[in-house]
């Protein structure tokens, strides 16, 4: 199959409220499944929605039921959300990119996470935003070098970056390397400038790409949001209009031309239908990791490694009565 | 450090003519000068001129051959007279000057795509070989190795750059980031509307100034007898390239242009500080950087074809390996 058709969900999510914004999302799947899409696309962070505290008042000031309500409402991959999430991708046969507040199941630090469901409802993959932007360090934690893996739909090879990482050049070669067609860039970054990378992107590494954002109006803050009347700064609404979310989602050709979009202020599904093989045909010009790269001065090295906080080694090093110099043994990274 | 007034000159080369369209550099570069631009920056090998036929005939075809005879006579050597003259100019107006030109050394029949940098003092500050030509280019001009990928201190900011398609190399980018490159030139033949999108995205993504410069020029402005002018281009609405030029900001904001479809200088005052201190929201290789993860090594040997000295030195010669 040559032809693979997308949709890209530009929606709401019901601030914090994390199963009210998975019946959003089954409801916008099933849409766009009707309408015979076969890779269905939402925004980054849209489960429980973005924290938009963290811009609109004081860092750390007065958002602890806030942040409750986000540790709370966050994804545990294995978890009942993370199950709806599978089954709403295997009911209507599609895959399903969604970014995701997550958090391990014991865990207190929140990840910036993009998760891929297959039409079997199986996990294929999970991307922990490698970096997060100014404010959002105050929130989310850092993602490792395990997490950079494109995906087989068998459709088409998919992967991609979350916000900024899509400035990061390093994170976009090594997913590049690995043979991505279609690339899907979840965001919150509006204006002309976020769709000049996006078409940047395109262009770099003659694929498709998709940036998909939230629109959220400050009218579709839940009335009874905790602390509503303080979420503001004061003069901050004035100062930057009604859009919390503004919205920017658009679909971007291999050769950098838009296909769709953007849109902004408003709730909508971008359907398209990309051609596959313009992807290989455009790589005839430009192979960013092949025939227009020169491995012979570049050289870039990926520690793929898990990184956990603590490595078990359960009657080893100390049990060996080695005084416990005996170093546990842990996978060499490939950048040595 | 001051803000700086910089110029990008969009003009029409005197096709294969060196010395032609070195006098046009030395008037367009005392205009700029004069309207108190202190680096002066001009379009992709444009001395003598882009190779333009490269994607108006078949490979080997004689009428291309007569036009590459041309192009290599006309091909500009370091430590010739020609770019003693570049040299001199930027000395004599007390600018930096970059000018793109087809180069080769002085014993050598391989053409480069060369960016050179000249000094206010006159001196060759920098050059850089283009990495990889594009299409049709590579049957006329070969590879530059990892030697020249250095950035300048100019004294009002770090000046470096890509030339046309190796702006779409992520890891040479990587490389003038990691340099400190606040004022990045890319001069180009690209004319699609995508080009900007793109000096956009890398002034974004290096926080940092980017001048793109194009040559602006079509059938009519070409030598009368240039070899196959009649049978290879048309009449005067045949662009060979209408020009792209465009100064863009460290936000990714474009402060200058785009040009297009005439010949003329533009200008932009870049503050450097405003690309530094704009790293505070993202730095590329810096805190927005993954070291632990991602980390890039750059050979940047010069890489000669062969090495000459006495079987006792040869040791020495020998390149050392890559890292």
């Amino acid at each position: 199959m040559s032809s693979l058709r997308i949709a890209a969900v530009q929606a709401s999510y019901v601030l914090m409220d994390r199963d009210a914004t998975i019946d959003r999302v089954a409801g916008l799947t099933a849409a766009a499944a009707r309408e015979g899409a076969q890779l269905v696309v939402f925004p980054e962070v849209f489960v429980p929605g973005t924290p938009i505290w963290i811009d609109t008042q004081l860092i750390w000031e007065g958002d602890e039921d806030w942040f409750a309500l986000l540790a709370e409402g966050a994804v545990v991959v294995g978890g009942p959300a993370a199950e709806r999430l599978a089954a709403i991708a295997a009911q209507h046969q599609v895959w399903l990119v969604i970014g995701v507040s997550e958090r391990e199941e014991h865990g207190a630090t929140i990840y910036n996470t993009v998760l891929y469901f297959s039409p079997q409802g199986v996990l294929a993959g999970r991307h922990r935003k490698l970096m997060p932007t100014g404010s959002e360090r105050t929130i989310w934690g850092m993602g490792d070098g395990s997490t950079l893996r494109a995906v087989d739909t068998g459709l088409a090879r998919i992967g991609g970056l979350i916000c900024w990482e899509n400035y990061m050049p390093l994170a976009r070669f090594h997913l590049y390397a690995q043979g991505v067609e279609v690339w899907i860039a979840p965001t919150l970054a509006i204006g002309d400038g976020w769709v000049a990378t996006m078409r940047h992107l395109a262009r770099e590494n003659r694929m498709f790409v998709i940036g998909v954002n939230p629109v959220l109006h400050a009218d579709q803050i839940p009335a009874g949001f905790p602390g509503r009347d303080r979420l503001f700064a004061p003069g901050y609404l004035e100062r930057t209009g009604p859009w919390l979310e503004e919205g920017n989602t658009v679909v971007v050709a291999p050769d950098g031309s838009v296909v769709a979009g953007p849109v902004r202020e408003r709730e909508e599904t971008l359907v398209a239908d990309l051609d596959l093989r313009a992807v290989a045909t455009a790589r005839r010009h430009l192979d960013p990791v092949g025939h227009y790269n020169r491995p012979d001065v570049f050289r870039l090295h990926v520690d793929t490694s898990p990184r956990p906080a603590v490595v078990e080694t359960p009657g080893g090093a100390f049990a060996a009565g080695n005084g416990g110099t005996e170093q546990p043994t842990i996978s060499e990274s490939p950048g040595g | 450090m001051e803000p700086v007034k910089v110029a990008a000159v969009q003009a029409a080369p005197v096709l294969l003519d060196r010395d032609e369209t070195i006098g046009k550099v030395v008037t367009l570069a005392a205009k700029a000068a004069a309207e108190g631009a202190r680096l002066v920056a001009f379009p992709e090998a444009f001395v003598p001129g882009y190779p333009d036929w490269v994607w108006r005939t078949r490979p080997w075809d004689a009428s291309a051959l007569v036009l590459y005879e041309r192009l290599f006579d006309q091909a500009v050597v370091i430590g010739s007279p020609a770019a003693g003259l570049l040299a001199e100019t930027a000395r004599r107006l007390r600018i930096w000057l970059s000018v793109g030109v087809s180069e080769r050394d002085d014993a050598g029949s391989t053409l480069y795509n060369t960016l050179l940098h000249f000094a206010p003092d006159g001196s060759l500050a920098g050059r850089h070989r283009k990495l990889m030509p594009t299409g049709g280019e590579r049957l006329v001009w070969g590879m530059g190795d990892g030697s020249t990928l250095k950035v300048i201190d100019t004294g009002f900011g770090r000046l470096g750059g890509l030339i046309c398609w190796e702006n779409y190399m992520p890891l040479a980018r990587t490389a003038l980031y990691a340099q400190g490159v606040d004022v990045y030139l890319a001069p180009t033949w690209d004319n699609s509307d995508v080009w900007v999108p793109t000096l956009r995205h890398i002034a974004k993504e290096g926080r940092t100034y980017v001048i793109g410069v194009t040559a602006c020029i079509r059938a009519a402005d070409l030598p009368a007898e240039l070899p196959g002018r009649a049978a290879l281009y048309g009449d005067d609405g045949d662009w060979l390239s209408r020009g792209n030029t465009v100064i863009i900001g460290p936000e990714g904001e474009v402060l200058a242009g785009p040009l297009t479809g005439e010949e003329g200088v533009v200008y932009a005052e870049l503050d450097v500080r405003r690309a530094r201190t704009g790293r505070q929201q993202f730095d590329p290789v810096g805190h927005y950087s993954r070291g632990d993860v991602l980390r890039l090594v750059v050979d940047t040997t010069p890489r000669p074809a062969v090495s000459f000295g006495s079987r006792d030195e040869t040791a020495e010669l020998t390149p050392p390996p890559a890292e």
